[in-house]
């Protein structure tokens, strides 16, 4: 079911490219609608198995990347359309095409826990997952802003420069990306938060909820990824910490989450491995 | 039919001679109007710009209409021949159409590629068909130039990239703050660049303008010139706390912002872009202002290095737009041919049609006892049947790859059913050329 999207995501991705390349609007126009259709069709598969699991498909790590890629494609074409800018597709539909490809790679089987029955639960991960496509999005920015910033600072007007929207476009669209990402990375830890004291009331012998503190990875890294985003917002509100800065501030937090996402996730043991 | 070419342009002529040549926009119209009435040709379009000046008509004979177009131009300007002759360069058919759409597409234009030709082409076209002075030909011909001007700006890169340095401070602002509404610029001296730049970024929407110079009058002239505010020189320090775009062009042999200075003032700006365009030389600004975050300097050198790539770049992209070009000729050449063929394909239909009517007349008195609903059915039928027969080889007439296969061709069809040349053409038959755009358009 997951494979039909991922061959929609690759063929939106190759149109993305070929506009970026040769900056010609029909194949824009085809990359963003292939988008649309594969991000229809991913909607599709994901609706058939929240039909057939009574939950939406995010307990187990397969399933919770694929459903990831999903909201970046979505929080992706919100932003593609609502600022007209096409040149992105380009740095994000290979992030989403990746997912795809290890979620379609290694299909899980969702786990059923009792934790799963408290409807916390999918306030916190539903909450994380849209955090980390709004950081995705932020990462990406970041980076192509840092790239171009690069070539205007050292008069070296190249490729990039001619393609890419405006240095200040990309750092308010960082700016804005990286705020709701905050936002919704504070409701998804304190609901983790709030949740873990009330459950381990009630199931005060369950290993998973007694390890759960600083010193799991899992939950190290999630914390650190809030201290990095929040600092990001604070020093741009009060030290005037824009443009470059910023951009380095979105790209590290991206890569601190990744990081915790897949190789951490799939192969470190940790509190939030449900067997 | 043939299209014919006669100009001058900046490539054969003098601009003493062009400028004599010239045609302004108001006599254009009337010298379209003396040429298609006066001439044997019936369509004229003048493409008359400070670059060239060039007449293209349609003509049954072009060798005729060479002598024609430069007595007209003589009598038209009150030249001798002798005085401009010389300059002229005459194109026909191919040639003359592979002459326009590199005209359309800038290709032929002083600085390559640049936008406003495709402007002047139509303009050219519109006062010609506002004046019924345009048939198929030439409404072909341009329509076509427009869409190789389109498609060339499209598809390739000749038109892109600032190739003066005030269009190339504009266009790294833009790089770097996208939309320039309501950003404040501060002009640090009045100079003709400093001036052009400022007037650039006017037309672009800019918010405040101000401006300030060690001589006030200088100042005060410019702001009238730009619709700016001039301020005392002693203020300039407190105008680059507003400003996001920083123009210097004075005279001053030392520097007059150093590192500190904007140091002082980044504070203030919470981490907006501060994009300084040092126009001076000796220059205005330290170069070590540049290494402050947050802030682009460029100085003349610069913005002239990145003319200079675009320049080379638009060279590079000639060979495609070039072959767009011959693309467009090729298949304006495949009109023109399938155009040759109209006459015979209408007198073909008017000889089936004449026989038809014939029969039909034959038959009347047999024809009689029907009923008006079968009388009708029955010329319904012939006509369908003649149509059917006539459907392949009018296709066949109109697609022949070349001039000498489509004289023989029209040659055999003409013995074969008898046709004469001189049938002539009812408005019915000239909706037989089915292929033609609009004769008009206004």
């Amino acid at each position: 079911m997951t494979i039909v999207p991922l061959l929609l995501y690759l063929v939106s991705g190759v149109a993305y490219a070929v506009h970026f390349a040769r900056r010609d609007a029909g194949v824009g126009r085809i990359a963003t609608t292939a988008l649309l259709v594969a991000a229809l069709a991913h909607t599709f598969a994901i609706g058939m198995q929240t039909m057939e699991l009574h939950h939406i498909p995010l307990a187990s790590l397969p399933t919770a990347v694929s459903t990831f890629g999903w909201l970046l494609t979505l929080s992706y074409l919100y932003l593609e359309i609502t600022t007209e800018e096409r040149t992105m597709g380009v740095f994000i539909l290979p992030i989403v095409i990746g997912l795809q490809t290890i979620s379609v790679l290694s299909p899980g089987v969702e786990q059923s826990d009792s934790v799963f029955d408290s409807p916390w639960f999918w306030v916190h991960v539903v909450s994380l997952l849209c955090a980390y496509a709004s950081f995705a999005l932020a990462g990406v920015l970041g980076l192509t802003y840092m790239l171009q910033f690069k070539e205007i600072k050292k008069k070296h007007l190249g490729y990039l420069y001619e393609r890419l929207p405006s240095l200040l476009t990309l750092d308010t669209m960082n700016s804005r990306a990286m705020t709701v990402g905050w936002v919704f990375l504070t409701v998804g830890l304190t609901v983790g938060i709030i949740w873990t004291a009330q459950a381990r009331a009630l199931a005060p012998d369950d290993p998973n909820l007694q390890a759960m503190s600083l010193d799991d990875p899992k939950i190290f890294f999630a914390v650190l990824t809030w201290v990095v985003y929040s600092f990001a917002l604070f020093a741009r509100t009060r030290l005037g910490w824009t443009g470059r800065r910023a951009a380095w501030l979105a790209a590290v937090g991206f890569a601190i989450i990744l990081l915790n996402f897949l190789p951490i996730g799939y192969f470190v043991e940790t509190s939030h491995t449900f067997q | 039919m043939h299209v014919f070419l006669l100009g001058v342009s900046h490539q054969t002529a003098p601009i003493d001679v062009r400028e004599q040549l010239d045609f302004s926009s108001r006599d254009v119209g009337t010298a379209v109007e003396t040429l298609a009435a006066r001439y044997s040709a019936g369509e004229a379009v003048v493409l008359s710009t400070c670059n060239r000046s060039e007449i293209y008509v349609a003509s049954d004979d072009p060798a005729r209409a060479r002598s024609e177009l430069i007595e007209f131009l003589g009598s038209y300007h009150n030249l001798p021949a002798d005085a401009f002759e010389g300059h002229v360069f005459v194109r026909t058919d191919e040639e003359a159409s592979r002459h326009l759409f590199r005209v359309a597409a800038g290709l032929d234009s002083l600085v390559v590629g640049e936008p406003q030709i495709l402007g002047q082409v139509k303009d050219a076209f519109q006062v010609a068909a506002a004046r019924q002075c345009v048939g198929p030909v030439l409404t072909r011909l341009f329509h076509t130039s427009f869409g190789v001007g389109k498609r060339v700006r499209s598809e390739t890169g000749l038109g892109e990239g600032a190739i003066s340095v005030g269009f190339a401070a504009v266009a790294l602002a833009r790089k770097i703050f996208g939309r320039l509404d309501g950003r404040g610029v501060l002009v640090v001296g009045a100079g003709e660049i400093s001036t052009l730049t400022a007037q650039h970024l006017r037309s672009q929407g800019v918010g405040d303008i101000v401006i300030t110079s060690r001589t006030a009058a200088h100042a005060d002239a410019l702001a009238a010139e730009v619709n700016g505010r001039a301020i005392p020189w002693g203020d300039l320090r407190g105008a680059l706390a507003a400003a996001d775009i920083v123009i210097t062009a004075t005279g001053s042999p030392r520097p007059i912002l150093t590192r500190a200075d904007v140091e002082t003032v980044s504070g203030r700006r919470r981490g907006e872009p501060l994009f300084i365009i040092d126009i001076a030389v000796p220059r205005d600004v330290d170069a070590a202002v540049g290494e402050i975050e947050q802030v682009f300097l460029y100085n003349v050198d610069d913005l002239q290095a990145v003319v200079q790539e675009n320049l080379s770049r638009r060279s590079s992209e000639i060979g495609r737009a070039e072959s767009i070009v011959s693309e467009e000729v090729e298949r304006f050449a495949a009109w023109r041919r399938s155009r040759g063929a109209v006459p015979t394909v209408v007198a073909l239909r008017q000889r089936f049609e004449q026989i038809r009517r014939a029969e039909l007349q034959r038959l009347e008195s047999k024809l009689g006892a029907l009923t008006p609903e079968a009388r009708a059915s029955v010329d319904e039928v012939t006509r369908l049947i003649v149509e059917k027969l006539l459907l392949a080889p009018t296709a066949q007439l109109k697609a022949l790859p070349d001039q000498e296969t489509q004289i023989a061709y029209t040659e055999a069809v003409n013995r074969l059913f008898e046709l004469r040349d001189d049938t002539p053409l009812t408005p019915a038959d000239e909706a037989l050329d089915t292929e033609r755009p609009n004769r008009t358009r206004s």
